[in-house]
């Protein structure tokens, strides 16, 4: 896992939960607990209303497709081996949107609107980054 | 009643292309002489230079924050020198700053001056500079982003939304290059595509095929600006800004909640039309720059030409297109001029000033009174509208 090339995610250090909690596979989702946004992507104080009072709580993992577009060429080198991939805007559940890929499914199987949950890739023995796959309703 | 205090009296430019030859201040000193020999001023009257920032260019960048340029072109006049950088919208706060300059007493003569030249940076390093540029590099960049796979998210979100179909999304880059075929000092003079050419290239980030995406270019442009007064006193053929909006959407875009930046369009064009005490039946040239084909859809729509969703079915008709009834983005924006970074802006500015002053040749629009032009930067941090005029109204 030492040869991962691709570029890890520069933390901050109000962030590090989220990455922490990645590592566990829990995707966490930081909220102000004093005006009750839910906040994505994480801060240093409550983007709403500037309070250091805040928290985290763990997201269910489900979500949809927002918009998403199928790579096929010009990326660096380094992403090269994956094309094509699916990158992704998915709107989670609690109302959170993230940037992600699509995994495990052929990338044509993607729509807007479809229903993702999410998957963990880890990458490093520091990182585990959270993807998303389709999640038909039964 | 609008109060114009700039007005750009010269322009100089060098055709988009690939020079891996000429060194970036040759083609500074080509543009800048130009400009001041199109203004008829002597090079003491420039009393300020306001450079755009380059993009992908950081040791060009450093000499010019650090003043080299007045230095190398012996400005003995030279007040002050500054750079500013917003992405695709620098020149437009070029002209914001030298506008407070020429307001203040500072500078009554400014230069503003832009090069780039991608072609001698290695592909790995541009394609870098583009995969970070206005993306996040905790929260976007590890999933692999890219301008393209940015925008085919957008435009991807922008057909599912309207209807807007393939061939009308194709159709846009065929209007755009019909423009540039126009264009002399575009890389794509006399070369028009047909809608099979853009649909039948390759798909690089669906939705977007190759010829939907940008070709990044090696280019130069300069103007001159000053007050309105001093203006009309050097020149026959004077353009004034008369209004300026604009409206910050978010660095991000996964957290944009205008995604499709539609509402910063028309807000920021409406206090631009209010300023200049104009509306839009008024203008007559819409120098639309967004880099891709969508946001010329989205334009149209935010300034209230088309309906939501009927913006492609007007662009296939061609109402857009040389000898339409609504010319829009005359040197066929970045996709019809190739991509000069934080370029495109200033080549935009330049082609209000030829329309205005009736010298644009081939593309120019008859009796044009008034222009309006957008400019965005990063990956759509912000929305930027500015009304140029031959004459205050």
């Amino acid at each position: 896992m030492s040869e991962y090339k691709k570029p890890l995610p520069v933390v901050q250090p109000w962030s590090k939960p989220f990455w922490e909690a990645a590592k566990r596979h829990r995707l966490m989702i930081q909220t102000c607990n004093d005006c009750g946004l839910k906040i994505f992507y994480p801060r240093k104080y409550c983007p709403d209303c500037w309070s250091a009072n805040l928290g985290w709580f763990e997201a269910s993992g489900r979500g949809k497709v927002f918009s998403y577009s199928i790579t096929m060429a010009g990326v660096e080198e380094r992403f090269a081996e994956d094309l094509p991939f699916v990158l992704a805007l998915v709107d989670l559940e609690e109302g959170i949107r993230m940037m992600t890929n699509i995994v495990e499914c052929k990338p044509d199987e993607v729509s807007i609107g479809m229903d993702v949950k999410v998957t963990f890739r880890d990458v490093t023995d520091e990182f585990s980054l959270p993807m998303f796959k389709l999640n038909p309703k039964k | 009643m609008s109060k114009a205090k700039l007005a750009i009296i010269g322009i100089g430019e060098v055709p988009t292309g690939r020079y891996p030859e000429r060194s970036r201040w040759d083609i500074i000193y080509e543009v800048c002489l130009q400009a001041v020999r199109n203004a008829g001023i002597e090079k003491k009257d420039i009393k300020g230079v306001i450079s755009v920032a380059p993009q992908a260019q950081p040791w060009l960048t450093s000499e010019i924050s650090f003043g080299k340029i007045p230095e190398e072109l012996g400005l003995k006049g030279c007040k002050d020198v500054c750079i500013c950088n917003a992405g695709g919208a620098s020149t437009t706060n070029c002209l914001r700053l030298a506008e407070q300059w020429i307001d203040s007493g500072i500078a009554n003569i400014v230069l503003i001056p832009h090069v780039t030249v991608h072609s001698t940076i290695p592909i790995e390093e541009v394609i870098s500079f583009f995969g970070t540029a206005g993306m996040d590099l905790q929260w976007e960049y590890p999933f692999g982003t890219t301008y393209n796979g940015m925008m085919g998210m957008v435009t991807q979100r922008y057909m599912y939304e309207t209807g807007t179909t393939a061939e009308e999304l194709a159709s846009v880059v065929v209007a755009l290059r019909k423009w540039a075929a126009l264009d002399p000092n575009s890389m794509f003079y006399k070369r028009p595509l047909s809608l099979e050419d853009v649909l039948s290239s390759k798909m690089v980030s669906t939705p977007l095929h190759a010829r939907e995406c940008n070709v990044l270019a090696d280019g130069g442009g300069a103007m001159i600006v000053t007050s309105a007064e001093l203006a009309s006193e050097i020149t026959g053929t004077p353009v004034y800004k008369l209004g300026h909006g604009a409206r910050y959407v978010g660095a991000c875009p996964v957290l944009r909640e205008d995604f499709l930046v539609r509402n910063g369009w028309s807000e920021a064009a409406k206090d631009a039309l209010d300023q200049a005490g104009l509306i839009k039946e008024d203008v007559d040239v819409f120098e639309f720059y967004g880099a891709y084909p969508l946001n010329q859809c989205v334009m149209l729509e935010a300034v209230g030409i088309c309906e939501i969703g009927r913006a492609g079915k007007f662009i296939m008709e061609g109402h857009t297109s040389p000898g339409g009834k609504l010319p829009c983005a005359t040197i066929g924006d970045a996709i019809g001029r190739g991509h000069t970074g934080s370029g495109v802006s200033m080549a935009n500015y330049i082609e209000c000033a030829r329309q205005l002053i009736g010298k644009a040749g081939e593309r120019q629009v008859p009796n044009c009174r008034f222009v309006l032009a957008t400019a965005a930067g990063g990956s759509g941090m912000n929305a930027t509208v500015t009304i140029w005029g031959r004459e205050i109204p």
